[in-house]
C-alpha cells in the first residue's frame, strides 16, 4: 500500500541493472507519533503552563527538608529493615514458588499444549495486578502490617520472574535434553538434568534484580497499610513533617543504593 | 538382536519417513547406515529407542515389542540403549564427570534425584567410563573447556556408564574433523570389539563408513536400497543409494555432509 502510494526509488548500475529501494517509512510514522502525543496531551489536559507556573512548589518542599532531621534516623531503623525483611522474604518465597510455575508454562517441557498456555495466562493474570492492589487486598486478608508487603511482593515476584523464567527455559538449547529423555529420563527428570542447569546462572541474575526493584516497591506498600518505611512517609508527609521526611528520603536513598550494588556485583559474578 | 518386520513410519503431517523396513542386526554388529540428508537414517535409529514411534509393522529389540511400550517401561527399555548425537548433546556448563553420572539419574532415589546426589559407587563407575574413552584427566574440568573430539568422547562415557547393549550414534562425526573423526570412529570400533555392544551409525563420510563398518546399510527415500558387507559396496551401490549424484567414490559424499 505504501509501496504504491510512494514508488520505490530506482537505482541504475553501470551494466544496466535496476535496484529498487523502498522508500524509509519513517516520515509517515513520526507524524503518527505526533499525532498521538497531541491527543494525549489535549484528553489528559496536560499544560506547561501549569507545569511552569506550580514548579516552584515542588523546590518549596524540598528546601523544606533541608537539611534532614538527623536525630530521627532512630524511629527509621525499624520500618527501614522491616521494608527490607518484607522485600527479602516475599522476593525470597517468591522466586522458589515460580519455578514448578515457569516449567509448567513451557511448552517444551510440558508436552500437552493447552497446559502451558493455562499456565501462561496465570502468570500473566498475576503480573497485570498492580502490587499496590494486592498489597490493599492482602491487607484485609492479613491485617496491616508487614504480612501483607511480603505477600504483595511475593506474588509480584511470582509473576515477574515466571515470565522471564520461561522465555529463558523455551529458549534454552534442548539437545542435552533429547539425550537425556535417551537415557530413560522423565521430561521433568531431564529439565532438571539439562534446562535447569543451563538456565540457573540467568534466573539467579532475574531473583536479584527483582529482588532490587523490591525493595523500591516495598518502601511505597506502607502508604496501603502494609508495613515498612512507606507507613513513616505516609504520616510526616500529612503532618508536613518535611524535615523527617528528608531523613526518611535519604535513609532510604542510601539502602537502595548499597543493595543494587550488592546486587550487581553478585549479578555480574553470575554471567 | 534387533528386528525390523514390515516397519513403517509416516509423520501426522503424511510424509512417509520409513517404507517396508525389513532388517535383521545381530548382537555385536557394527553397521554404518548411509543415504542423503533426509532420507531417513535419523528417523530409522530414532525407531529404535522409541524416541520415534513406528506407524507400520512390528520392531523386536532383544525380545522387546517396540511399539508396545508405554510410559515407565519405555523408559526402562531406552537404559538398555545408548546414544550419541551430531552435537554431542551434553550439559556444557556443568563438569565432565558430572555429564557422565546424568546416566544414573533413573537408578537414584527421589531426594537424590531432586537434589543430584550420586553414590561414591556411582562416581567410581562414571570414573571408570571416562578412563575407558581415556580423558580421565579432564574428569573436573567444565564441559564448555574441551575440544569437540573430547566433548564426543565425553558424551561417549555417559552413554557407556549406562551399561547398553546397543550404541545408536546420529552422525556422531559430522562435526569433528578428519583427525578427531578418526579417533572417534577407533573409540567406537573398540567399544565394539571390546564389550559386544552392537553399534549403529549414520554417517556421511562413505569412506570412513566402509573402513570401519562391517556392515552398510543404505536408506533413499525411506527405504533400504542396499544392504550387505562392506567390502561389496562398489560405484553402482552409492549411485543407487545416492541417486547417481556420487561421480567421485566417497569425495562427493563427503561434501555431502558439509550441506548438514
Amino acid at each position: 500500500m505504501y509501496d504504491k502510494l510512494f514508488p520505490p526509488k530506482k537505482i541504475l548500475l553501470s551494466n544496466g541493472k535496476v535496484v529498487h529501494k523502498k522508500r524509509s517509512r519513517a516520515p509517515f510514522i513520526t507524524i503518527l507519533v505526533a499525532i498521538a502525543i497531541y491527543l494525549s496531551a489535549y484528553y489528559t489536559e496536560f499544560s506547561f503552563y501549569t507545569i511552569f507556573t506550580r514548579i516552584h512548589n515542588f523546590f518549596d518542599i524540598i528546601i523544606a527538608m533541608m537539611p534532614p532531621d538527623w536525630g530521627y534516623i532512630n524511629h527509621l531503623w525499624k520500618p527501614l529493615m522491616d521494608t527490607i525483611k518484607m522485600s527479602l522474604i516475599g522476593s525470597l518465597i517468591g522466586a522458589v514458588l515460580v519455578l514448578p510455575l515457569a516449567v509448567l508454562a513451557s511448552v517444551n517441557i510440558v508436552p500437552n499444549k493447552s497446559t502451558a498456555a493455562i499456565f501462561k495466562v496465570i502468570l500473566s493474570l498475576i503480573r497485570t495486578l498492580p502490587t499496590l492492589v494486592t498489597a490493599l487486598i492482602a491487607t484485609f486478608i492479613f491485617g496491616l502490617g508487614p504480612i501483607a508487603g511480603s505477600i504483595a511482593i511475593l506474588i509480584f515476584t511470582v509473576g515477574y520472574v515466571g515470565k522471564l523464567l520461561y522465555e529463558q527455559i523455551e529458549n534454552a538449547e534442548m539437545g542435552s535434553f533429547e539425550a537425556m529423555e535417551s537415557i530413560g529420563m522423565t521430561r521433568f527428570q531431564a529439565f532438571r538434568y539439562a534446562i535447569f542447569p543451563q538456565v540457573l546462572p540467568s534466573y539467579l541474575s532475574t531473583s536479584l534484580f527483582c529482588f532490587e526493584g523490591n525493595v523500591r516497591y516495598a518502601a511505597i506498600l506502607g502508604f496501603v497499610g502494609a508495613g515498612g518505611i512507606g507507613l513513616l512517609l505516609n504520616q510526616d508527609l500529612g503532618w508536613r513533617n518535611y524535615s523527617g521526611v528528608g531523613m526518611t528520603i535519604l535513609a532510604l536513598v542510601v539502602t537502595v543504593f548499597i543493595i543494587e550494588q550488592i546486587s550487581e556485583y553478585f549479578r555480574r559474578k553470575l554471567i | 538382536m534387533i528386528n525390523f518386520t514390515d516397519v513403517g513410519k509416516q509423520y501426522p503431517n503424511g510424509t512417509k519417513a520409513l517404507e517396508d523396513i525389513n532388517l535383521t542386526i545381530e548382537q555385536g554388529e557394527f553397521v554404518g547406515i548411509i543415504g542423503l540428508s533426509g532420507a531417513g537414517k535419523s528417523t530409522l535409529l530414532r525407531c529404535i529407542n522409541r524416541m520415534h514411534d513406528i506407524t507400520e509393522g512390528t520392531l523386536i529389540v532383544d525380545d522387546v515389542d517396540v511399539a508396545k511400550l508405554k510410559g515407565k517401561q519405555i523408559r526402562h527399555f531406552r537404559r538398555g540403549i545408548g546414544m550419541i548425537f551430531q552435537s554431542f548433546n551434553l550439559v556444557t556448563r556443568i563438569s565432565v564427570l558430572n555429564n557422565v553420572l546424568v546416566s544414573f539419574v533413573p537408578e537414584l532415589s527421589f531426594w537424590r534425584k531432586i537434589t543430584g546426589v550420586y553414590t561414591k559407587e556411582q562416581k567410581v563407575k562414571a570414573l571408570d567410563a571416562l578412563d575407558k574413552v581415556g580423558i580421565l584427566d579432564k574428569a573436573f574440568v567444565r564441559v564448555d573447556q574441551l575440544s569437540g573430539g573430547q566433548q564426543q568422547r565425553v558424551a561417549l562415557a555417559r552413554t557407556l556408564a549406562q551399561n547398553p547393549d546397543v550404541i545408536l550414534a546420529d552422525e556422531p562425526i559430522a562435526s569433528l574433523d578428519p583427525v578427531t573423526s578418526r579417533q572417534v570412529m577407533d573409540d567406537f570400533k573398540r567399544i565394539n570389539r571390546d564389550m559386544d555392544i552392537s553399534v549403529l551409525l549414520n554417517i556421511h563420510h562413505v569412506e570412513v563408513a566402509l573402513e570401519f563398518a562391517d556392515r552398510i546399510i543404505g536408506i533413499r527415500k525411506g527405504k533400504i536400497v542396499f544392504d550387505g558387507k562392506s567390502k561389496d559396496v562398489n560405484q553402482d551401490t552409492l549411485d543407487e543409494i545416492y541417486g547417481g549424484k556420487v561421480e567421485e567414490f566417497g569425495t562427493d559424499a563427503e561434501e555431502e555432509s558439509l550441506h548438514v
